[in-house]
């Protein structure tokens, strides 16, 4: 599993919230952020997957993050973002609780995920990056990506 | 990498030719004195093997040059198109075919062409009569000295060309003195002599040999100078150890002397034009041939960059209707008429992209008269091959796949169709078969028609067949009326063929065929009767892209059921749905309909105190099934532009994809055919 998107001496991240912690993904897998729309429901798909969006006449899935990572799901408020990434050829669309900001981690400042122990399994983990005193959540989006099996066979 | 970025066009642009090269023959077929057509092959092979040599494919260039040889004769009337020349050609086209198709995979290509370089080449000098050795012969007849040089083409044309400058070429032959020491050095002299001359154009021996001594005492050069003879004499003369020089000028070329035929054996000063004319007046003609044809002719677009356009103009629509709704709100009269106006443009806008994806049939029905006459020579029948409307349109992607199911019609047509002339004669029929290929629109379909005159579908022999294969029972063979019966044709593992042929009758062909065309939008059927022929109607939708749908309510949610697959709505209430054996099912006009209640089937979320009197049913069939979908309501009919659910979220079966609606939310298209299982 080649992650090349965190490979280079620092990396940028896009740093969003779900619930109380901290995530981040590289900025080069990100397309754009959109604000909450209006979300077709797709039938016989896991709950994880939302529906479908229409993002400048293309179709894409988005799916709820914290579904996908079985944490408590909340309501939508003014603050939900959909962040629009590039998995491996494929646009897909991840529902936040907020976007806080960009910012640059140098790779040394990133733990690898087999010694953190969390909520979230570690293989959609990438690492844990620290910076001052926050710690941010690096997903592996590549293994989120592996989704796409799962949902065949439901 | 600089390459790469031709490949598609020399490609294409290749199998464009070799499309033309095809249809050419087979006019040059039945018409072997057409010159124009004989220009155009010519033509085509020619830009082919230009093409490919630039690109570095040599085996095909050298394919095409060596069919331009034979070209050129039959041309020049040299030899006659007889069916040996034209089997050899075909059999080229075919080769080049393969060859093209390697390159487009990036394969090594197994393809040998030598066997057919040597064919041609044997075509080309063994009708000949002599060969080309004495080509030229420029040999003035009164010439002590017979010329031993064979020039071949290249030469020949240099000569001719210099000639035309008004210079002379000259056959210069150098004996060296007996016991010469140093023979390589005096004939490198000699040959530097020359070359401040003129131009050495060829030496034989080789220049090689001369420099490594391997040659006798002898040497001949082709040279081409503006000086006298004596000049050049005196000036070689000049030089030790030569015994001996020969001058022998070059008959003014007429290149009909290159005796490649058999006529020329009797008439060796036979005039035809001058070759350089004749190849400048060719090249003239098939500049202005170029021109002509790509005035009509069109630009090459990747057809990912339409789909690019079609959505960009689809997001247009979309933020069109925005603005609309923005207009109603705040009554802006200026707005609503620049609204309208822009309504307007984008109408049309879509129209004409959706146009451009539109490609003439005739793509697909070119290669047929090849096939027809390939297959009905191996069948030993005669067929007589009609196209009609090729210039009828349909999306690019619909015509992508219609090549398959029809090659397969067609065959079924020749092979069990059309009878041997024999038994046509014995019928009273013609004795050539006739098979009709047409296209043409009907409302918003195509329709393609594969025709023939042959001998027809006996039904009986069809249950027959069906009973012996198990595919249907005896009882239910005895109760078909005739159409139901034809259709049995489309059933898996069905072959009336009696033999099976290596051309059609494995039992493949109609079932894939009908699949294939379903799997376009499409339907086949058959009409048939026996000894008049049999007629296949393939009705498809004119794009794939874009489709007719009814767009429906389930609580919140709309979808879209494309209009193909739709017979009938109707309204009832809940009182007129009865079951039967646990599964909901309506009486309509005494036939007994199963209902599916869509908002269930989908999951779709109850919404509170959302209750109906009434229920709409869209009544749908898929094949011979058919089914009622109990909606909320129907918001109406629409044109809608299909597109992919993308990856993640494929192979969930009863979508079929999804649309974007005027508001430019996604509504989902159902698969009645998996709704309906």
């Amino acid at each position: 599993m080649s992650n090349n998107a965190y490979s280079s001496d620092q990396v940028q991240l896009v740093v969003f919230k779900l619930g109380k912690e901290e995530y981040g993904i590289s900025i080069l897998q990100v397309q754009e952020i959109k604000r909450m729309t209006d979300i077709t429901r797709v039938p016989h798909t896991p709950d994880y997957i939302k529906g479908v969006i229409n993002l400048r006449g293309s179709v894409l899935p988005v799916v709820d993050l914290k579904k996908r990572l079985n944490m408590n799901a909340g309501e939508y408020n003014d603050n939900t973002r959909i962040i629009i990434v590039k998995i491996e050829e494929i646009f897909i669309g991840m529902i936040v609780d907020a976007v806080s900001e960009v910012l640059t981690l140098p790779v040394n400042n990133i733990e690898p995920a087999q010694t953190v122990v969390g909520g979230v399994s570690a293989t959609y983990l990438y690492g844990v990056g620290k910076l001052d005193n926050r710690l941010i959540i690096l997903l592996n989006l590549e293994a989120l990506a592996g989704l796409g099996q799962e949902t065949r066979a439901g | 990498m600089e390459i790469n970025q031709y490949m598609g066009m020399f490609l294409e642009e290749s199998r464009e030719h070799l499309q033309t090269l095809n249809r050419c023959l087979l006019e040059l077929e039945t018409q072997p004195d057409n010159l124009s057509v004989l220009d155009e092959i010519f033509r085509s092979a020619h830009t082919i093997k230009g093409m490919s040599a630039t690109m570095g494919f040599t085996t095909v260039a050298e394919l095409t040059h060596e069919m331009e040889n034979i070209l050129d004769m039959l041309r020049k009337a040299q030899i006659k198109a007889d069916h040996i020349i034209i089997d050899v050609l075909f059999k080229c086209v075919d080769t080049l075919e393969q060859l093209v198709e390697c390159i487009t995979n990036n394969q090594e290509c197994s393809e040998d062409i030598r066997p057919l370089v040597s064919t041609l080449q044997a075509l080309a000098s063994g009708q000949a009569g002599f060969e080309a050795a004495a080509t030229l012969a420029a040999v003035a007849e009164d010439s002590p000295v017979q010329s031993m040089l064979a020039l071949d083409e290249v030469d020949t044309k240099i000569i001719y060309t210099a000639q035309n400058q008004g210079m002379q070429a000259y056959e210069v032959i150098v004996s060296l003195k007996e016991g010469c020491l140093l023979k390589s050095a005096r004939a490198y002299m000699v040959m530097r002599t020359l070359e401040e001359l003129g131009e050495v154009i060829k030496s034989v021996p080789p220049v090689e040999d001369l420099e490594r001594e391997n040659f006798d005492l002898k040497f001949q050069v082709v040279l081409i100078s503006d000086r006298e003879p004596d000049k050049i004499r005196d000036a070689v003369m000049s030089i030790s150890e030569v015994e001996k020089t020969d001058i022998l000028p070059y008959a003014k070329i007429t290149l009909d002397k290159k005796p490649r035929l058999g006529i020329a054996e009797s008439k060796p000063k036979l005039t035809a034009e001058p070759p350089k004319e004749n190849i400048e007046h060719s090249a003239v003609q098939s500049a202005l041939a170029d021109k002509k044809i790509k005035s009509g002719q069109s630009v090459r677009v990747d057809i990912e960059r339409l789909d690019t356009l079609l959505n960009l103009v689809g997001e247009l629509v979309i933020n069109k209707t925005r603005l609309e709704q923005i207009g109603l709100t705040h009554r802006l009269n200026d707005l609503a008429e620049t609204i309208e106006l822009m309504d307007r443009i984008t109408t049309d806008l879509q129209a004409v992209v959706m146009k451009v994806r539109m490609v003439p049939v005739g793509q697909v029905f070119n290669r047929f008269p090849r096939m027809v006459r390939d297959l009905s020579r191996d069948l030993k029948k005669e067929v007589n091959l009609i196209i009609q409307g090729e210039e009828t349109e349909l999306d690019r992607t619909v015509i992508d796949e219609l090549g398959d199911p029809l090659v397969h019609l067609l065959r079924n047509a020749i092979d069990h169709g059309i009878e041997t002339p024999a038994e046509r004669q014995a019928k009273g029929k013609n004795p050539v078969g006739e098979i009709k290929l047409i296209a043409r629109h009907e409302g918003n379909n195509v329709i393609i028609l594969v025709e023939d005159d042959g001998r027809g579908i006996n039904p009986d022999v069809i249950k027959r067949k069906a009973v012996d294969k198990q595919l249907i029972t005896q009882a239910e063979a005895d109760k078909m009326d005739s159409s139901e019966v034809v259709n049995l044709l489309f059933l898996p593992g069905f072959s009336t063929a009696e033999t099976i042929t290596d051309v059609s009758g494995r039992g493949v062909g109609m079932d894939a065929v009908k699949t294939k065309i379903e799997a376009l939008g499409g339907m086949v059927d058959i009409e048939t009767k026996i000894n008049e022929g049999s007629k296949f109607k393939i009705r498809l939708p004119l794009t794939l892209a874009i489709i007719q749908a009814l767009l429906v309510k389930v609580h919140a949610e709309i979808y879209a059921i494309p209009l193909s697959s739709i017979d009938s709505t109707i309204n009832i209430t809940p009182a007129d749905i009865k079951t039967i054996q646990n599964q909901e099912v309506i009486l309509l006009r005494g036939q007994i309909i199963p209902i599916i209640r869509l908002a269930e089937k989908l999951g779709v979320p109850q919404i509170p105190n959302d209750t109906h009197e009434e229920l709409f049913v869209v009544i749908v069939h898929m094949g011979s099934q058919r089914a009622g979908i109990i909606v909320d309501t129907l918001i109406g009919q629409q044109e809608i532009v299909i597109k992919s659910l993308g990856k993640l979220l494929a192979g969930i079966k009863v979508i079929a994809g999804a649309t974007i609606l005027g508001n430019g939310q996604v509504a989902l298209i159902l698969d009645v055919g998996s709704i309906i299982q």
